[in-house]
């Protein structure tokens, strides 16, 4: 019980400090935290746990080997692909979901979809996505019911829309959507690279000391500069649909 | 006068427009509109087979410098059908502070055919320039279309280390966007050498195409990978995007990837449109 109360306030404190970090300091109340804990949650039902984005055909075609590989796959993917295509269409579908524009938010999460670049990239993102819806209606979350057989959903759409409902600040929300993708792939990493626990610990932390400024940067992206095309991770990602033996969907 | 002064005035630049309309007549393809301004032309149209017209996309200064603008702007009607390449590699110089951008629009019509297979890019150390891809179909029509760009001149010894080249990707049918692709490369950037970037490699393809139905079933992209995968471990790849087949290219090969892309061309074509392809004969110059 005190290891998880060590963990709850570290992690808190973790997000006070990206916040000042980033462009404009945000206090999140205890039960925001405590949601966006929950939404950040491995054991939030909607299998996240089962795709690799990439990471297990980049093991099997041998690009990736050690934890020091790893470390500059998921770096790369965070400064580049995440920073410059979903956080900054996350922003916009938050305040999308601010204004309760409709038309915005489908727009946005169209754009964010047909942005991934392989078959499985994309199914991934609207399989997760509607998993997400279905858990958010049953919390009460009314709008996020239709979302459920909607063709242009992501994560990211019913991400943000859990954020604005749990009043979730927009950088607290954009360093738990990074943190709920770094857990997942460093997860995936240990199973496949195949690497230790210590050394997955010490991936997390040192993706987390980059992860505010990422944050931070991708809220300067305008809309002429939303979206990031890395081709290896492209084609890995299209290989792994025909990698015979395999764990993850993705 | 300082060269900021030179940059602040447009005279030295390029402003290029063209437009094209063609049109589905009683036995082929006719080009009924060619409009151009600055130095965009395109060539006479040929018809080395039966109903598809091809054209030759001239640009007679031979390169793009910083501050260059340059428009393309294509109309494919219903049931026409069009073939459209370069004669030569396409070049974007160093730029001295402006950047260059050329806009792409692309409208093909109901139960039309656009191919846009120009040649590859070449993109030289320092250039800044931006290109912006935008095709609109309508139903029923079909597109193909690649895009090879070489980063540097590794060859001369020159990499790509400063400026920066972004380009971007558009696909709608009927209001409906199907599928975007932005790349950004930034001189110097982690991207070159990273696994998951270009993996030290210099030329990136992307080839995309539609065809006029649901491209149900997965006999297309089986024929590709079986023809392509083994022959070529990692320098191709193809995924189908729902309605929208990607196949990739990187290697360090802009020869290679045209004729990776030529064999991908020569399965797909056949089965969008049921006529097997004809290659320019410019490509063979």
């Amino acid at each position: 019980m005190s290891h998880m109360k060590c963990g709850l306030f570290n992690l808190s404190r973790v997000l006070i400090i990206m916040d000042e970090l980033g462009s404009s300091s945000q206090n999140i109340s205890s039960i925001a935290l405590l949601r966006l804990l929950q939404l950040t949650s491995p054991a939030l039902p909607i299998g996240s746990y089962m795709y690799s984005q990439g990471l297990e055909s980049a093991i099997e075609l041998a690009l990736i080997n050690n934890e020091a590989e790893t470390q500059n796959w998921l770096l790369g993917m965070l400064n580049h692909t995440l920073c410059y295509q979903d956080l900054p269409i996350f922003v916009r579908l938050y305040q999308s979901w601010q204004g309760s524009n409709e038309r915005q938010i489908q727009h946005w999460s169209q754009q964010l979809l047909v942005s991934r670049e392989s078959a499985e990239l994309r199914s991934e993102d609207k399989k997760i996505g509607r998993a997400l819806a279905k858990v958010l209606s049953q919390q009460g979350i009314s709008c996020a019911e239709n979302w459920e057989h909607e063709e242009g959903i992501t994560v990211a759409t019913m991400f943000s829309l859990a954020a604005v409902q749990w009043s979730i600040p927009l950088t607290a929300a954009m360093n738990g959507y990074l943190w709920a993708w770094l857990e997942n792939q460093v997860a995936a990493a240990i199973k496949i690279v195949p690497l230790g626990q210590s050394a997955g610990l010490r991936l997390q932390s040192r993706c987390v000391a980059d992860i505010p400024a990422i944050v931070a940067k991708s809220l300067q992206i305008d809309d002429d500069n939303i979206g990031f095309s890395a081709p290896s991770f492209a084609m890995l990602s299209a290989h792994h649909e025909v990698q015979y033996s395999r764990l993850f969907q993705s | 006068m300082s060269t900021k002064d030179n940059l602040s005035t447009t005279s030295s630049f390029w402003h290029a427009e063209l437009e094209l309309v063609f049109q589905q007549g009683f036995s082929r393809t006719v080009m009924v509109r060619c409009r151009h301004l600055g130095p965009l032309r395109v060539q006479k149209p040929f018809y080395p087979e039966e109903g598809c017209c091809h054209v030759y996309l001239l640009h007679p200064p031979g390169g793009i410098v910083g501050g260059d603008q340059l428009s393309i702007d294509i109309n494919v009607e219903a049931q026409a059908n069009v073939l459209i390449t370069t004669p030569g590699a396409g070049k974007y110089y160093r730029s001295t502070g402006a950047q260059a951008k050329q806009q792409q629009r692309f409208r093909v019509g109901k139960q039309a055919l656009l191919e846009w297979l120009p040649q590859e890019q070449i993109i030289f150390d320092g250039a800044y320039a931006s290109v912006s891809t935008r095709v609109d179909l309508a139903e029923e029509a079909h597109f193909i279309g690649w895009d090879i760009s070489c980063l540097g001149r590794p060859a001369s010894k020159d990499y790509f280390v400063q400026g920066r080249y972004q380009t971007r990707f558009e696909l709608w049918r009927d209001k409906q966007v199907l599928y975007i692709e932005r790349a950004r490369f930034e001189g110097g950037s982690d991207l070159f050498n990273a696994s998951w970037g270009l993996r030290g490699y210099t030329v990136v393809g992307t080839m995309v195409c539609i065809s006029a139905g649901a491209t149900e079933g997965d006999e297309l992209i089986m024929q590709l990978r079986e023809a392509l995968y083994s022959r070529y471990v990692l320098l191709f790849s193809v995924s189908q995007l729902d309605d929208v087949l990607v196949c990739r290219y990187l290697g360090d090969s802009a020869a290679e990837a045209k004729s990776i892309f030529t064999q991908a061309w020569q399965i797909i074509r056949p089965a969008f449109v049921g006529r097997k392809v004809c290659r320019p004969r410019i490509w063979n110059t």
